[in-house]
């Protein structure tokens, strides 16, 4: 009987402590690293492990955050720069880590130098590792328009082991000929198959739909060209001239323009709008 | 090798074997080892580095376990109840004795790093079927290069336990100074790299500088042993440097026994 009390008193207690540490966690989370200084030493021979516990953690407290589609602001830019340099001081070849924080660096917040930064350590590290001048490659080209330098390291990640085939020539197209709305949808469907996280492959999927829609926009444009033998004053002209039947939806919520020289780009910069 | 010594050593790792503390360890190691099966789905790509990086710690801290307590008490326990006199009554020496229960205690760690080994290579492997995809960087080779450093760092460890045990009188002593002597090894690097690198910027009077040198060459170096993150990549590890820290622990392991001889024979039991 006072065995069964006893188990009662226990199960009340439990609850109320989880509520009481839930409440507590939500209020103090620890969103700081100690720095390699500390944790290094501290760490000692258990180095690879620690990198994983503190790896797992920063996961967990910034997943949780695109879950729930919260805004990152500069707090969460300073808790992921100091935890990724901790956990690849601990272990300087965690590829996962690295892409993570490039990742959130690149398309949360819009951060390319820090994320160019990161991956460029990587490379002092993963010497045989494609994917990491493929990724420097991929943020000069995509979210710096830097063709030159997004060139040169495409051309890098090509010549190293297990590289797609098309790296080569899709530097070479790159250097040569102005932006392309079709690379950057190789690119992205390249990155699709590499990528895991479920949030990260819709943010994708969403950005080549406007992107081959803008694509077809410009070959469209083209053919008008050809005819006509000038640009048409807008994206309206391509309806008028019968070859399309409407202006296409932005899948972001903008609208699609026609830019001066001939290209086609949206007002949403392919952001999502509020 | 000498017999007498031989069947020291057998005695002693007889002893050890049939300690209870040895299959709680075994256990604990387990556990965490089963803990990679679970854990590792929480990562992204990099999965072999998890599964890898738990299991050798796990290892390392099975063996690191039997050290501080098993050989700690091994070591004492003649001391400590008085059958030191009917050992020391046959006829061998102190030295022989030292170095006997010397090999008994590797033995015995060799052994219980076989098996936690062999426990582990399962749990990778499972992992391993699991996430084919994942595991394409991964390199058994690297994995025993690894294990077999830890075995190095368990046999000087030995030493040390050996070398205490001769210089105090009691076991807790031993183990206080053992673990001591594996944190400072563990870290003593890193300081020194530190302080080289802030050289200007830390203001270390020469007494401090002292000591930290002279700690670098009286401390085992045991940093040198951990090959584990390069085995989680599956990066390889030149026969050379092996040999290096193979060299370096047999060296170090018998100066070490070496100077607890010289001690315990001039050591009055009473």
């Amino acid at each position: 009987m006072s065995l069964v009390a006893t188990l009662l008193l226990y199960g009340a207690a439990w609850q109320h402590l989880q509520h009481e540490r839930h409440v507590f966690l939500q209020e103090n989370y620890m969103d700081y690293t100690l720095p390699f200084r500390f944790t290094g030493p501290a760490a000692m021979e258990f180095k690879g492990i620690v990198s994983d516990f503190l790896f797992l953690k920063v996961i967990t407290f910034l997943g949780e955050r695109i879950g729930k589609q919260e805004e990152f602001s500069d707090q969460h830019f300073k808790y992921l720069g100091e935890s990724v340099n901790t956990i690849t001081d601990l272990d300087p070849y965690f590829w996962d880590a690295y892409l993570f924080a490039d990742m959130i660096f690149t398309w949360d917040l819009k951060e390319y130098e820090a994320a160019n930064e990161l991956l460029l350590r990587a490379r002092q590290y993963r010497t045989n590792d494609y994917r990491v001048p493929y990724y420097l490659g991929f943020n000069y080209f995509f979210f710096l328009k830097d063709n030159i330098n997004g060139s040169k390291y495409l051309m890098e990640a090509s010549k190293l082991p297990g590289s797609p085939y098309y790296l080569a020539s899709l530097a070479a197209r790159l250097s040569v000929y102005a932006l392309e709305h079709r690379i950057g949808i190789i690119f992205l469907k390249e990155m699709i198959r590499d990528t895991e996280n479920e949030q990260i492959k819709n943010e994708f999927m969403l950005r080549i739909k406007a992107l081959e829609i803008m694509d077809q926009l410009e070959q469209k444009v083209r053919e008008y060209k050809k005819t006509y033998r000038k640009l048409p004053s807008s994206l309206a002209g391509l309806v008028t001239a019968g070859l399309i039947d409407k202006i296409p939806n932005d899948p972001y919520g903008g609208q699609f323009v026609l830019l001066k020289n001939g290209r086609v780009y949206t007002t949403s910069k392919m952001l999502r709008q509020k | 090798m000498n017999r007498r010594i031989w069947s020291l050593a057998v005695i002693t790792f007889k002893e050890g074997i049939r300690d209870r503390t040895l299959y709680g360890i075994g256990l604990f190691a387990l556990m965490i080892m089963g803990l990679s099966l679970v854990v590792t789905g929480f990562f992204l790509r990099e999965l072999h580095k998890v599964t890898v990086d738990i299991n050798i710690s796990a290892i390392t801290f099975g063996g690191l376990l039997i050290i501080f307590s098993l050989s700690v008490n091994l070591m004492s326990k003649d001391l400590d109840k008085r059958t030191i006199y009917s050992v020391l009554s046959k006829p061998f020496s102190r030295a022989q004795y030292l170095i006997g229960k010397f090999i008994g205690l590797v033995l015995l760690s060799l052994t219980a790093l076989c098996m936690l080994t062999l426990v582990s290579t399962l749990t990778i492997w499972t992992v391993k079927s699991q996430y084919p995809v994942y595991f394409k960087e991964f390199v058994w080779l690297s994995v025993f290069q690894a294990v077999f450093a830890e075995f190095l760092m368990l046999m000087v460890l030995n030493a040390v336990v050996i070398f205490f045990s001769t210089v105090t009188t009691s076991s807790f002593l031993t183990l206080l100074f053992t673990i001591s002597t594996y944190i400072i090894g563990q870290t003593v690097e890193e300081v020194v790299q530190f302080i080289q690198s802030q050289a200007q910027e830390i203001q270390l009077t020469t007494a401090v500088k002292t000591i930290i040198d002279m700690t670098q060459y009286i401390v085992p170096n045991l940093s040198v042993y951990d090959l584990k993150i390069r085995a989680a990549h599956g990066l390889s590890i030149t026969s050379s440097y092996l040999l290096s820290i193979t060299g370096y622990s047999l060296i170090y392991s018998t100066v070490l026994i070496l100077l607890a001889s010289i001690i315990f024979s001039r050591r009055e039991l009473t």
